[in-house]
């Protein structure tokens, strides 16, 4: 049976998913990137291995997604390497065909796309700043000692949520400590965060979007159900967490991948071994220019694999004979 | 003092004058250039900006300007050692109804104030305001700051001018100020560009912004690889501008937030673009007005997709590149050539 595998390498997690031929999810895996991601896709390649065994799967095309796709997609040998917008749309439009507005906040990235049948008509993404993400959640956890697994939970128990200041991650901050040194209970302060976050997301990357039903909410924060109960309260309107939510965007790089590869018959996929390769990547300042562009080298066995990071192109055409 | 051309001729000399690559370049160098040349000047060009010219300007100027302004520092930091005299006019008005962003107004004394060791300063004021013959006086006033010849200046400002009437047609065929600078020093005028890209987009924003390749991290060339054919406010015919300006009750205060806001009119009423995108500077005060500007214009005009994309001083594209891929994306899936 044909598959196909989609990878999303975020700041945060490294996603991987299988679907088959109906675009049926048959494997579907969340890594924490933790800062390496090339050891977090061999990592990945692994477990989809370990899962496959046994089964009659096999891996006809592969897409790649998120921050780091060009990397990854050199690693893998993609089939297709897209911007993280199309292929969380493609996600969600698969899943939820008459979906209108997609709503998508990642470790760093927060997105809203707008859809209106099946096609995205309009999208917008955070600009300089990081307020109301994942990371800026799991930070908040980890100083109240709090698992981010019950932070929504937590946030659902409040009676009567207190008002922080959503503008600005760092004033965000202190006027939740704020509140905490005022007594204010855990539950209403964490809540009083998610309806903070939800403002600024509302206010900041949907600003002057037309938001209609049917909204699906993904990305690892949707998780989160204290941030999905604000996003109702605020928007009048039920929110849609679809099954693979934290995985949508590797699942539209699997889709990006099946059509790819209908069109050119064949795979560039290097196979589940990769997963055993010496991967090295380095980087070196070109002195070439005055610009000191940051070279990065990706080596397989001292072979390089491939050049990026310049912005005259001199090293990227290096890379055959590099 | 006056640094006298006949003098430092007649030593087999030229008087060196320099000129910043960016800010009002785009919009003036084929006027500059010609006029100090028939003044019997040299003209010394900062290089094309660079991560060294930045991190100078950065460096030289106040915190909180916006990356053009800083970047322009880096440019005269770089002349100031190569030239006898720096052409920092002080620009008021250039269209004789609004003025400039501000920091244009008071760019010189910033720039002297910032940087040490500078060489003398042409910094003559240009406002429009005070009537239409006022740009020959001005360049009058120049002219007489290298040569004391009154027939050599006004000869020169005729070259100027035609030079600079070129330059404009060349824009207005569709071609980049990039573009047409090569064109000027060969002196041919090719017809009109045909767009044969699959889709075409407005690419709104300043004029320093949009063609420095460095600050604007290769968006227009990054469009024209993805088969984007792009055209800019430059390309706009006066008469049209004028047209979409009586559109809004009440223009802007500043000369190129105008121009940006006229142009995605006339593209829109045009209705020959797939997209908008405006290209702002962070931290840009009069973007903020203009940004909004634009993007209710294109929801008015039949909802055009419009994406804002925002430069400052990083160098890493990856941010653009997402942007720009899943925008042009956006704009082929919707003509069904994807």
């Amino acid at each position: 049976m044909k598959g196909y595998l989609g990878i999303d390498v975020g700041s945060v997690s490294t996603n991987l998913v299988v679907i088959d031929e109906e675009g049926r999810v048959l494997v579907n895996l969340y890594l924490r990137t933790r800062g390496q991601p090339i050891k977090a896709v061999q990592d990945g390649m692994r477990h989809v291995e370990q899962e496959l065994s046994g089964s009659d799967i096999e891996i006809c095309g592969v897409g790649t997604t998120g921050s780091a796709r060009t990397l990854t997609g050199v690693i893998v040998g993609a089939d297709t390497v897209k911007n993280e917008i199309t292929a969380h749309a493609v996600a969600a439009s698969h899943l939820v065909p008459d979906v209108q507005t997609v709503l998508e906040i990642g470790g760093q990235d927060s997105k809203i796309i707008l859809l209106r049948d099946g096609i995205v008509v309009d999208f917008a993404m955070n600009t300089v700043c990081a307020a109301g993400t994942g990371s800026f959640l799991d930070h908040q956890a980890a100083r109240l000692n709090i698992a981010i697994e019950e932070f929504g939970t937590l946030a659902l128990q409040s009676t009567g949520p207190v008002r922080i200041a959503g503008r600005c991650s760092v004033f965000a901050e202190s006027d939740m400590i704020h509140k905490q040194q005022m007594g204010h209970t855990f539950p209403d302060i964490i809540s009083g965060l998610c309806d903070a976050l939800v403002r600024n997301y509302l206010n900041n990357v949907g600003k002057g979007k037309d938001i209609l039903s049917p909204v699906v909410f993904q990305g690892g924060v949707a998780a989160n159900a204290g941030i999905r109960a604000a996003f109702e309260k605020a928007l009048g309107l039920k929110v849609i967490v679809p099954e693979y939510f934290s995985v949508m965007g590797a699942i539209g790089a699997a889709m990006l991948a099946k059509s790819a590869v209908r069109e050119k018959q064949e795979t560039l996929f290097r196979g589940f071994a990769i997963s055993e390769m010496e991967y090295q990547a380095s980087s070196f300042e070109c002195q070439g220019c005055p610009n000191l562009c940051e070279i990065v080298n990706i080596t397989v066995d001292d072979e390089v694999l491939a050049r990026w990071g310049g912005r005259c192109g001199k090293w990227e055409t290096l890379r055959k004979t590099g | 003092m006056r640094l006298c051309v006949g003098d430092k001729e007649k030593e087999g000399d030229l008087v060196r004058v320099g000129i910043p690559r960016t800010l009002s370049f785009f919009t003036y160098y084929p006027l500059w250039k010609p006029f100090f040349e028939a003044l019997g000047a040299e003209v010394v060009v900062s290089p094309i900006s660079n991560k060294a010219l930045l991190d100078e300007g950065v460096r030289e100027t106040v915190n909180d300007a916006c990356v053009p302004i800083k970047l322009f520092h880096g440019h005269v930091a770089a002349l100031k050692d190569r030239v006898d005299i720096l052409f920092i006019p002080r620009l008021v008005s250039i269209d004789g109804k609004v003025t400039l962003c501000p920091k244009f107004l008071g760019l010189p004394d910033m720039v002297r104030c910032s940087i040490s060791g500078l060489p003398e300063i042409i910094e003559s004021r240009l406002d429009l305001k005070k009537g239409r013959f006022e740009l020959y006086r001005f360049m009058f006033r120049v002219g007489q700051r290298i040569t004391d010849n009154k027939l050599r200046i006004i000869g020169a400002i005729w070259r100027a001018r035609y030079s600079f009437y070129c330059y404009r047609k060349l824009l207005l065929h569709g071609f980049t100020p990039l573009e047409a600078f090569p064109l000027l020093e060969k002196g041919i005028i090719p017809p009109p560009k045909v767009n044969n890209g699959e889709i075409k987009l407005a690419v709104l924003g300043y004029p320093y912004a949009l063609y420095d390749d460095y600050v604007s991290v290769n968006l227009l060339k990054k469009l024209e690889g993805q088969g984007v054919s792009v055209v800019t406010p430059e390309m706009v015919p006066e008469q049209m501008m004028k047209k979409a300006s009586k559109k809004l009750p009440k223009n802007l205060f500043w000369y190129y937030s105008n121009r940006v806001v006229w142009a995605s009119i006339h593209y829109l009423q045009d209705k020959s673009i797939d997209g908008i995108i405006h290209v702002t500077a962070f931290g840009c005060g009069p973007d903020a007005m203009t940004n909004k500007l634009v993007e209710l214009e294109a929801k008015q005009q039949g909802k055009v997709p419009c994406m804002s994309i925002t430069i400052d001083e990083h160098t890493g594209d990856a941010g653009v590149d997402t942007r720009v891929e899943a925008f042009v994306d956006l704009l082929k899936r919707k003509k069904g050539i994807l």
